[in-house]
């Protein structure tokens, strides 16, 4: 199953500058394996040692937070869309 | 460089305010010839209670933009060709520094996150805004440093 996976700005070295590639799997975990297979170095910018999504990684499944569906299980269909978005995020001296 | 139109600072300060004595955040999207100022949710305060080992501060001493509007301000930015043109948040009663964590945060994978986008931030005392001043990646000098900022009358 082909998927549409919007890649950020940072991470878009790895993917030759492009902004969008297509990715094939039948949930988000597969999918992100799928995103290694073709550009090495993406698994580890995604997840963490654990394999858990980063804290300051957002995945979104068509515009859903997958930390509100069922995360790296999430079920995605042929067709879907998968954005990648960093965090944004900070705070001032204590 | 950093020009912003009178408008949009107004639309910051005033949520600035709103949400004193928590910072308040946002983004600024720009179609090239108007800007918009979409708010976002700071949702620092409920990860704070869920998890106050890994979000040791609260909202009164930092952010984190709702996901949920961080998605819609990105599809506005493309689906309406309004590209994001800055970040914003407020540092009430600091200075308008660019902080450590301003600094840890606006980096991923040891690289600036948005490389071309300015952070705006505000010192706000005690409901009154004191300074604001803009922040971006320099490539001279590898770190977050401070742009000069003018305001236009649209």
């Amino acid at each position: 199953m082909a998927v549409t996976v919007r890649i950020p700005t940072p991470l878009r070295r790895l993917t030759q500058n492009q902004a969008e590639v297509e990715a094939a799997g039948s949930n988000v975990e597969s999918i992100i394996d799928n995103l290694e297979a073709n550009y090495p170095g993406m698994k580890e910018r995604i997840c963490d040692e654990s394999g858990d999504i980063r804290r300051f990684v957002n995945v979104y499944l068509d515009d859903e937070d997958i930390r509100f569906l069922d995360g790296k299980a999430t079920a995605v269909k042929d067709g879907a869309e998968i954005s990648i978005i960093p965090a944004i995020a900070g705070g001032h001296r204590k | 460089m950093l020009e912003l139109q009178a408008e949009t600072l107004d639309g910051i300060y005033a949520h600035a305010k709103e949400t004193f004595p928590d910072e308040c955040c946002g983004v600024i999207l720009s179609d090239g010839n108007v800007e918009f100022v979409r708010r976002c949710k700071n949702i620092q305060n409920e990860q704070h209670a869920k998890d106050p080992e890994t979000y040791p501060r609260d909202a009164r001493t930092a952010y984190l933009m709702a996901p949920d509007d961080l998605i819609k301000i990105h599809k506005e930015a493309e689906t309406e060709n309004r590209p994001i043109k800055a970040f914003y948040h407020s540092h009430p009663n600091h200075d308008a520094y660019f902080s450590e964590k301003d600094k840890e945060d606006a980096t991923a994978w040891d690289e600036p996150m948005y490389p071309n986008t300015a952070y705006v931030v505000v010192s706000i005392y005690d409901q009154e805004i004191q300074v604001t001043r803009a922040y971006a990646w320099s490539d001279v000098t590898d770190d977050f440093v401070e742009v000069q900022m003018n305001t236009n009358q649209s």
